[in-house]
């Protein structure tokens, strides 16, 4: 299994007056290869739950295990450590920073693993060759076009060849032809092995094919239906 | 070409620039050495006691030797009304 | 493991020289802004520091005892009697008596200094010449014959013609005639006299004979200068004694760069200080905290996006300090601290060539440092640690 919860639980400012408590006991398992949808309104902890598998914060408790390696007792600095080997993130919005050409956005992951520029520039080749975006390697991200963009944040997810692919309601901001083309894109990266999350209450998500399960997420707790 | 690289080209002009004007100090430095002989021959041949790098009254001029009330001849709390004043001190003695 | 160490580092750097070519306009006027200050700083500081090097080389030389006598609180003639009183103390090689003093030009606004006294008396007297650009000093017996400097010259507009002339002070005139000109390399000390024999002092500023503005007391041994000035005190008590360390020490005072300097530092300080509060001081923008959330989802760890405030301030002050301070040397040199003459040469209507030589320090240059890149380094990467409080989650939407 390449993602592991069980009895997950995550409450923020705990033993403060702001107390939240935003996850309450997940189990969860996604194997290798396969894509998973994680539905639910907003405000219902979807994004936590992303927060917990994407390494950026340990659960309160529970045990959660990412890519084989136990998120519980690592300290901030080797969860970033792991989480750049691990996860690529597709974000709401994409967050691409619009001043960056789209060749520097794309390769923003690999500097701070000392990749040389020869290096990063060859890798980000391939992948915007492959998502036929090369022509706009010199532009500021700012003024490409929402498509253009879509596929600019999925190559900077997988730039470093991270196993898991962490979509936050990609389709949010999209029409519905965008939408289309990023399942696609998904799907094919989920036949070359990748294990995708998407969280999504938009049903172009999560009634695509491709989509192996859907997890619907309800006030902090996995909702069987 | 990467930013560093540019940014490192850009230093070494300036430090090259640099250079040149350590070198060229070096020269000059060697063509005060025929001035300052003057210098001290006029200084001891004439007694002189002071630079004439402020000539705008007699106490500037003359610092060191000028009469140290000068400065405060209209009023013993006047302040001095001189630009250079305001850079240098009155003398102490 | 090394190699990747030190090509992380420069990817960093590439990131925040990028980061701030993206924010040229800020970057390049904070860049000036920054420069400017040290520029000024540093001009003021080799200009002081010239020219007091220039005074204590050259004020080895001064006469070893001056005494002026005082009256009233003023300084006035001094009889040239006193000499006699002089002869009794043991260790006096040599009085010389002066009249020199300040000629007002009412047409040109100028002050002259006007030096009169026997050449032949002096030490090194005999070699004046040397200093000449043309002409020779007047020898002991001729009479009326003068040494201008620089500026004396282009006053007077001479033009080819040797003679000039100057008021008593019932406006009778007197005339001289120039029998050489101070070269210009000596400019510093001799910019704005007029030499001429003890004789012609006294007819020009019409003082009784018997008086003199000034005696010049050479000693036998340097190193007795303190006693003798002690002894002479003792003798003739209306008499103001100047020895020779007080005056190298009066110069240190005059251009007191410390303190001059000191109000400088502290003035441009409290700019550089302003720059960086409108460069920081507001916190971090949307725009950054969004950056930083991003690059820390992405993979960055705090101590790199640290690593990339501390590149890009240590970028600009490091540039602006290089650039500043050569800026303010070739300023000083090749410019002879232009932007300066009007304030160290105040209203002076005759002004010498400054040939300046500064000396490069390296505590000078430290100073330098420590009064601009220090305060800005601080005050930019301490604000930058607040980036650690962002966290990463904020990325993530809803």
């Amino acid at each position: 299994m390449l993602i592991e919860l069980s009895g997950v639980s995550k409450i923020y400012n705990q033993g403060k007056a702001n107390e939240v408590k935003a996850l309450a006991d997940i189990d969860l398992e996604v194997e290798q290869g396969s894509m998973v949808c994680l539905k639910g309104p907003s405000g219902s902890g979807k994004s936590t739950l992303l927060a917990i598998i994407g390494c950026i914060f340990p659960p309160t408790s529970g045990r959660a295990a990412i890519a084989g390696r136990q998120l519980a007792r690592l300290p901030d600095r080797f969860l970033t450590l792991h989480r750049r080997e691990t996860i690529g993130f597709i974000f709401q919005r994409f967050n691409i920073l619009p001043e960056l050409t789209v060749l520097d956005n794309i390769t923003l992951p690999l500097l701070p693993l000392g990749v040389p520029p020869r290096e990063r520039r060859q890798r980000a080749e391939e992948l915007m060759e492959r998502f036929a975006i090369s022509h706009r390697a010199q532009f500021p991200a700012g003024q490409i076009s929402g498509g253009e963009l879509q596929r600019v944040a999925i190559a900077r997810a997988l730039i470093n060849s991270q196993p898991i692919i962490l979509a936050d309601e990609p389709t949010a901001h999209l029409d519905t032809v965008l939408s289309q083309e990023f399942m696609e894109i998904m799907q094919q990266l989920k036949t070359t092995g990748k294990t995708i999350v998407i969280a999504s209450h938009d049903p172009l998500a999560f009634e695509h094919p491709a989509i192996d399960r859907i997890v619907i997420i309800k006030d902090g707790s996995i909702h069987v239906p | 070409m990467r930013p560093a690289l540019v940014f490192g080209l850009i230093l070494c002009l300036l430090l090259a620039l640099d250079g040149v004007l350590f070198v060229d100090g070096l020269i000059r430095r060697k063509a005060e050495d025929a001035t300052s002989a003057k210098l001290e021959v006029v200084t001891s041949g004439l007694g002189l006691t002071d630079l004439a790098v402020a000539t705008e009254a007699r106490y500037t001029r003359h610092p060191a030797v000028s009469d140290a009330m000068a400065p405060f001849m209209d009023h013993p709390g006047a302040i001095e009304h001189f630009p250079t004043g305001t850079f240098w001190l009155l003398p102490q003695r | 493991m090394a190699q990747r160490n030190l090509e992380k580092q420069l990817n960093i750097l590439d990131y925040a020289l990028s980061s701030l070519w993206r924010r040229r306009l800020k970057s390049l006027s904070l860049l000036l802004v920054f420069a400017a200050v040290i520029f000024l700083l540093a001009s003021f500081q080799m200009v002081t520091q010239a020219l007091t090097d220039k005074a204590r080389q050259v004020l080895v030389y001064t006469p070893e005892i001056t005494l002026q006598k005082m009256s009233v609180g003023r300084q006035e003639a001094i009889p040239l009697a006193y000499r006699e009183q002089l002869a009794g103390i043991f260790g006096i090689r040599r009085v010389v008596p002066r009249i020199w003093g300040y000629y007002f030009d009412e047409v040109r606004l100028a002050n002259y200094t006007v030096m009169g006294m026997e050449l032949g008396e002096m030490p090194e007297g005999a070699r004046l010449d040397t200093t000449l650009s043309g002409g020779a000093m007047p020898g002991t017996d001729e009479r009326g014959r003068v040494v201008i400097g620089q500026s004396i010259k282009k006053a007077l507009a001479l033009e080819g013609r040797t003679t000039f002339s100057l008021f008593r002070p019932d406006l009778s005139l007197t005339s001289f005639e120039v029998s050489g000109e101070f070269s210009p390399d000596t400019d510093i000390m001799t910019n704005d006299l007029i030499v001429m024999g003890l004789a012609e002092a006294r007819d020009l500023f019409a003082i009784p004979a018997g008086l003199v503005t000034d005696l010049c007391v050479y000693v036998a041994n340097p190193t007795e200068i303190e006693t003798i000035a002690k002894k002479i005190s003792a003798t003739l008590p209306s008499v103001r004694v100047l020895t020779r360390p007080q005056i190298q020490k009066t110069y240190q005072v005059v251009f007191g760069w410390r303190s001059g300097f000191g109000s400088i530092c502290l003035l441009t300080a409290l700019a550089a200080f302003v720059i960086l509060a409108w460069d920081k001081a507001s916190g971090l923008s949307p725009e950054e905290r969004r950056e930083i959330a991003i690059l820390k989802v992405l993979g960055w760890e705090t101590s790199d996006i640290l690593a990339v405030r501390f590149w890009e301030s240590v970028l600009v002050s490091g540039l602006a300090c290089l650039a500043g301070m050569t800026a303010a040397y070739i300023h000083v040199v090749y410019f002879a601290a232009a932007l300066f003459r009007p304030v160290l040469m105040g209203w002076s209507v005759l002004r010498p060539e400054l040939h300046l030589a500064p000396r490069i320090e390296v505590g000078n240059i430290l100073l330098i440092l420590a009064f601009t890149v220090l305060p800005y380094l601080a005050a930019t990467v301490i604000p930058a640690w607040r980036s650690a409080t962002v966290p990463a989650d904020s990325a993530l939407g809803g």
